[in-house]
């Protein structure tokens, strides 16, 4: 079984090459890449620079010379099979460039936005196990009782309506938009964070996080609410829960001590993905919530075509979730022993 | 005489069916009027086709049916241990003492030891849950329990008792896990224990073996057996007295020997020449004939469409029960002449 791992482990950098050779080989083929984004900037400046009329002599103005440095400048003298070959080289070296945008190193600015994420993503997740685990259970004990039926209506709706118009019903409704003023519109943080305590720093973050919280998870209530409440209810109807029943236990014992254990494995089967909350966001609660945060970053990246953070934001999800995926196996194999890799 | 530990009366037990595309529903009486006794150390068969109502039999008696979509419609079930008084009947109990009785005085061992077992909980953990739960006063220690469930597993013919303590139920041979299940039905020691085809899933050279050993616990422990079997081979070896059910009815009961050598219910007779007489395995055979649908029952007898003595009168009435002999009971309009 260790072998299988060992093996799981090795694929991963092959796979890596697929996913960025393809995407690299994409990028390049969409228009309005940094070159053409630089030419465009220069003739920018020598519109404003001269005149009106001068607009016939500017076209030479660029010359081929100084067209090959620019495109030297970001590498794209060179065969594009090449410059992915240069990059992937790099990233090995953990080296992911530079951004064009911040022109700072892409690790640093991937990194800027990570306690972001990862306080939303951790809050997130935890929210919505802590939510969705027990109202699975008790759905799938109160099966077809009116209890089930509005809780399957609350997770719809969540399900359902988009983030952004729900986003923006929050502001409009709690956030001083036209009615109460429960919580603040924008941002991460309140002006005066640092002058806070310890618990009035984090009272603050969660002040400022639970609109875009229930944004960012609600969503995600009925998928994981609906795996956990059928999965439960699918183990209930087997024999050994009967048995369980034939032995002296109340039900509660039979669905606690022996269905629940089962009815989870299904559920543990997604744990390894846990770890792509690093990079967790969502452009469009960002936006609408002014955060700064991953959504927004990677949705800059290609609007900007800033390829390096684009790219390097794919490598970073790409491995955390194939390596999630070992980790999801490897957690199957704890939870069900019938599981055995080879 | 001696006193029943089980006296089963009138016993009914219907479900509900919902109506399948358009046509209306109603109510299967997969048990219909069901009474039998079973006594202290005797081995009592329950024998017909599948689909007769033996499983829903044996489940009712401990209120093991999910209701809906099973109606417990009336009956009574009679427990009397040690032949004591006052007799409780099982259906009226509260439910705390009904699930204490549960395991500890009555065990149901069941078909298919696989899918009967919980598949991510070791054996020895799931035989020894049947003593925690039922230690009266004072808990025995996790030692106590895993040297008793050793024992068991050794009693029941486990060559390595300490491996299949250890195991998880996929980890064994099917054989295996019906000795596992067979020592989770018997670590409390109880009364009675209801085995409903408890080798059915099995190969022949294992239902052998499996049967052997019921019958060797049987009388060791003194126990009552409530087998359960659409095999009447294994009635004629393990069996004392029988019971022959179709339709959700008894329609003959007698001592084992006395079924065998006179058989009345012409359904009894069919059962029996469909043996095959150089099988040593009594599969039955279909008797030629239709199943009435339980839904729209025939007003007399439920054998009528496929007997082939039928006469005028079965149609119209369903026969009622007459002790042919000392013990062995019939219904059928034969026996009224
Ligand atoms: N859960 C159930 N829902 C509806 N009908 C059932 C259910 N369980 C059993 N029945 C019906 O009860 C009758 C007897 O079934 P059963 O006791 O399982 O037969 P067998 O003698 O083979 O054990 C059958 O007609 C079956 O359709
Ligand atoms: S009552 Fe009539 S139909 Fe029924 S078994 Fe007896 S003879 Fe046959
Ligand atoms: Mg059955």
């Amino acid at each position: 079984m260790w072998a299988y791992f060992l093996k799981r482990t090795f694929l991963i950098l092959p796979t890596l090459i697929g996913i960025t050779l393809v995407s690299f080989l994409i990028m390049q083929m969409v228009p309005g890449g940094p070159v053409e984004q630089a030419l465009q900037r220069m003739k920018m400046a020598a519109q404003s620079e001269g005149g009106p009329g001068f607009g016939g002599a500017l076209q030479t103005a660029i010359t081929s010379a100084e067209l090959e440095n620019i495109k030297k400048y970001y590498g794209f003298d060179q065969p594009v099979l090449t410059r992915y070959f240069r990059w992937f080289k790099n990233l090995l070296r953990f080296d992911l460039g530079t951004s064009y945008t911040y022109e700072k190193p892409v690790l640093e600015v991937i990194a800027s936005r990570i306690p972001v994420s990862l306080t939303f993503g951790i809050t997130g997740l935890f929210l919505t196990y802590l939510v969705c685990i027990p109202l699975g259970i008790k759905k799938a004990l109160k099966h077809g009782e009116a209890y089930d039926h509005w809780t399957s209506l609350l997770v719809f709706l969540g399900y359902s309506i988009p983030a952004f118009a729900l986003g923006v019903l929050l502001i409009v409704f709690l956030a001083g938009g036209s009615f109460l003023a429960l919580f603040p519109t924008s941002g991460f943080i309140s002006d005066d964070f640092e002058s806070l305590t310890f618990l009035g720093k984090v009272l603050d973050i969660l002040h400022h996080m639970f609109l875009p919280l229930v944004c960012y998870t609600i969503g995600g209530f009925a998928t994981l609410t609906l795996l956990m409440k059928n999965s439960l209810m699918e183990e209930l109807n087997k024999d050994y829960i009967r048995t369980a029943l034939a032995k002296g236990l109340t039900y509660r014992q039979a669905v606690f001590r022996h269905g629940l254990r089962n009815a989870l494995i299904p559920i543990a089967t997604n744990i390894g993905m846990i770890i792509g909350v690093i990079l967790s966001g969502s452009f469009l609660i960002e936006t609408i919530f002014t955060i700064d945060g991953m959504g927004l970053l990677g949705y800059q990246s290609i609007v900007n075509r800033d390829y390096p953070v684009a790219l390097g934001l794919l490598v970073i999800s790409s491995l955390l979730m194939l390596v999630g995926r070992i980790i999801s196996d490897f957690c199957l194999v704890l939870v069900d022993p019938r599981i055995r890799f080879r | 005489m001696e006193t029943a530990l089980l006296e089963v009366k009138n016993l009914a037990v219907h479900f509900q069916t919902p109506g399948s595309s358009g046509g209306p529903g109603g109510v299967n009486k997969a048990v219909d009027g069901v009474s039998f006794q079973v006594f202290p150390g005797e081995t009592f068969g329950l024998v017909g086709e599948s689909g007769c109502g033996k499983s829903v039999t044996a489940l009712s008696l401990l209120k093991l049916l999910p209701t809906p979509p099973a109606i417990l419609a009336g009956g009574e079930v009679i427990y009397r241990p040690e032949g004591r008084r006052p007799e409780k009947d099982l259906w009226q109990l509260d439910h705390e003492d009904l699930i204490k009785l549960r395991g500890k005085e009555i065990s149901l061992i069941f078909q298919e030891p696989m899918t009967s077992l919980n598949p991510v909980m070791k054996i020895g953990r799931q035989i020894g849950e049947v003593l925690r739960i039922h230690s009266a006063e004072k808990a025995p220690t996790p030692e106590e329990i895993r040297r008793e469930v050793l024992a068991m597993l050794d009693r029941v013919g486990i060559h390595h008792p300490e491996r299949a303590y250890e195991a998880y139920p996929h980890e064994l041979s099917g054989g295996m896990r019906q000795r596992a299940m067979i020592a989770m039905a018997l670590i409390c020691q109880p009364k009675l224990v209801i085995a409903d085809e408890p080798t059915t899933a099995l190969d022949v050279t294992i239902q052998a073996q499996i049967l052997e050993l019921l019958k060797e616990l049987q009388i060791s422990y003194h126990l009552s057996l409530l087998l359960i079997t659409h095999n009447l081979g294994i009635i004629a070896e393990t069996a004392h007295r029988v019971a022959v059910m179709y339709m959700g009815r008894i329609v003959e009961l007698a001592p084992v020997k006395e079924l065998f050598h006179n058989p009345l219910h012409p359904y009894t007779l069919g059962l029996l020449s469909s043996i095959p007489r150089l099988d040593r395995e009594g599969e039955l055979k279909a008797i030629p004939g239709m199943v009435p649908n339980p839904l729209h029952l025939p007003a007399g007898c439920y054998f009528a469409p496929r007997c082939p003595r039928v006469m005028e009168v079965c149609h119209k009435e369903y026969p009622l029960p007459r002790e042919a002999a000392p013990g062995h009971t019939v219904a059928c309009w034969l026996q009224e002449k």
